[in-house]
């Protein structure tokens, strides 16, 4: 069964369709990248499901679980990831506590077991920082554990943000242009860090990105949007050689 | 870490010290020491949801009031004992602070400020105008208040209840925002959207920063009601608000000690302008304004700057929004199907 489904998903913003009866099925275990020029809907498409835009129509399931029209934070708890294009570090914390963030819900004490410093807060408090730790040392940060988030470097920031997503045990995670803003030797560490989440942690990954050596590199499986319609679904060997994805996005330049 | 200036050990000497005053000191001191600690809550129960929670809110005096008022009417009018009406009044600012979380769903930034406003200045009319249950502009007097089982003056009582009070709820805030709470909070104010996706319910965790800051400010208003045994709806009027923003700022959005030292420090200028009535609007204002342009993350940068040890969780804010850097950094260096084509 697949871990993520996107069953005849459509929304429009003021009469302008960003998605039409979009479908879309990710396997456990995949690196799902997403292409399509700019405006096609790509970023809409991971807003639906992830519950920050209900569909006007369509149905998201996660795990076997429907989860259309549910709150994003009730959808991160059924252990779906999120990063986003912008840096979305919080900028008021040390990058340790923006792990620890990532760990809310994986942590239950309240706000009088916090005040009164109770055993089993102090517990958990003890076990989100080694879980946040173990989760640097993955992405390898762990040196800026004590920093403010920002003090880091922008393609510093982005990695801390993935491994903040991770550090929850997610399903899925979904990264929207996760190279964006990034040399090509940090293109060719995210191409291994995406990897090792795929293969150690069995992290389902489904990708945007419009740097194409990385995502045709890196994805088990291409989905190719234009105008908030699918128009591929393929292998990145097949999305290479499909006329209409070559028309739509790669330009006529490339020799058919 | 032990450091001798340690912000713990700030916290030691000045509630140790406030323990011992009514040993020597005379009323007016008495006083004085009253409002600071009163303050104290005021201030840390707005920096929790300004600086901590980053919600732009204006009815701390409001709330104040409203609890200066459950406390004092529910005796007055009900003939309940100050110590049953007291918590009451807390608990009333507490449920009234966390209908506004309802609106702050939808509002954010100068929306929610304006409609915040918007109920302050409703709660300072009904405190003017309802007379039949707020006795009108003139106020209310009560009874000193008497803790006849235990052998001590009602101004000494008063004084360690407000000294017991304001450090238990010192602590408490402490505490709370070195938790997963406070940084659900601090997540909360630095981007929402990403609070959001990693699990952080937006209403749950707005309508407990609202209750808590309510619920400050109300036991700030109890408290308030035996200092000064008379209730008068001047006491909360813009010009707290101003005061109590004031002190927020001066001492540092989303710092628990900024709050105890803002709050310190501007009763102080305040009693120093008292024979000037007229210049202390005037000279908050300026002080407000000068912080926000110059100093905007309050003394305590400083303190955190020459102060060894002053080992405080980095949960400051200068009110800007981190989107906006990153929008400035939003071009692709390596992107582009380009790459691929050569």
């Amino acid at each position: 069964m697949s871990i993520l489904t996107v069953d005849d998903a459509s929304i429009s913003f003021g009469g302008v369709e960003a998605l039409a009866d979009v479908n879309v099925e990710i396997e456990r275990g995949e690196i799902v990248g997403i292409i399509g020029p700019n405006g096609a809907g790509k970023t809409t498409l991971l807003n639906v499901i992830c519950g920050m835009n209900l569909p006007d129509k369509g149905r998201i399931t996660l795990d076997g679980t429907v989860i259309t029209g549910w709150k994003p934070s009730r959808i991160a708890g059924m252990g779906l990831g999120r990063t986003f294009q912008t840096s979305q570090l919080f900028h008021g914390m040390s990058v340790l506590e923006n792990m620890m963030v990532g760990m809310h819900l994986g942590s239950t004490s309240g706000l009088f077991a916090a005040a009164f410093h109770t055993k089993r807060m102090r517990d958990e408090e003890v076990m989100m920082c080694e879980k946040a730790m173990e989760a640097l040392e993955f992405v390898g940060l762990a040196e800026f554990a004590d920093r403010p988030g920002s003090a880091l470097s922008f393609g510093q920031q982005r990695i801390v943000e993935i491994a903040r997503t991770l550090i929850n045990e997610p399903k899925v995670v979904l990264l929207d242009e996760p190279a964006i803003g990034l040399s090509v030797n940090r293109v060719a560490e995210l191409d291994a860090l995406l990897r090792r989440i795929r293969d150690e942690k069995g992290i389902t990954l489904v990708m945007i990105e419009h740097v194409i050596r990385l995502v045709m590199g890196v994805s088990d499986r291409i989905v190719v949007l234009n105008s908030g319609r699918k128009i591929a679904d393929g292998k990145p060997e097949e999305i290479r050689q499909d006329r209409q994805v070559i028309e739509a996005y790669l330009g006529a330049q490339v020799d058919a | 870490m032990k450091h001798l200036f340690g912000s713990r050990n700030f916290l030691i000497v000045l509630f140790g010290t406030l323990a011992v005053l009514p040993i020597f000191a005379n009323q007016y001191t008495l006083f004085v020491s009253n409002l600071v600690m009163m303050y104290i809550i005021l201030a840390l129960g707005l920096n929790l949801l300004i600086g901590y929670a980053g919600q732009l809110a204006f009815a701390n005096a409001a709330m104040f009031g409203i609890g200066a008022y459950g406390c004092g009417l529910l005796q007055v009018k009900l003939g309940m004992p100050f110590f049953v009406a007291a918590p009451g009044g807390a608990v009333i600012a507490m449920a009234v602070g966390t209908l506004m979380a309802f609106p702050a769903l939808r509002l954010s930034g100068i929306y929610l400020a304006l409609a915040t406003l918007a109920f302050a200045q409703a709660t300072q009319w009904a405190m003017l105008h309802w007379e039949a249950v707020t006795f009108g502009a003139g106020g209310f007097a009560l009874e000193p208040l008497d803790f006849s089982p235990l052998p001590v003056s009602s101004a000494i009582g008063t004084f360690y209840m407000t000294w017991a009070v304001s450090l238990g709820l010192l602590l408490f805030a402490s505490f709370a925002m070195r938790s997963r709470i406070g940084r659900a909070f601090v997540a909360m104010r630095d981007g929402e959207i990403a609070a959001e996706a990693l699990g952080i319910d937006l209403l749950k965790y707005k309508a407990m920063a609202f209750a808590i800051s309510g619920f400050y400010a109300g036991a700030a208003g109890a408290l308030f009601v035996p200092i000064l045994d008379f209730v008068s709806p001047e006491s909360f009027d813009l010009f707290q608000m101003i005061l109590h923003k004031s002190m927020v700022v001066v001492g540092g959005l989303g710092s628990i000690m900024g709050s105890v030292i803002g709050a310190t420090l501007l009763v102080f200028l305040l009693e120093v302008l008292r024979d000037f009535k007229s210049t202390q609007e005037i000279a908050f204002g300026a002080l407000l304004l000068g912080f926000v342009l110059f100093q905007p993350k309050g003394v305590v940068t400083f303190i955190r700057r020459w102060v060894p040890g002053w080992n405080e969780p980095l949960h400051y804010t200068d009110g800007t929004k981190q989107t906006k850097q990153a929008a400035s950094t939003d071009e692709p260096v390596a992107t582009e199907a380009s790459e691929e084509r050569t």
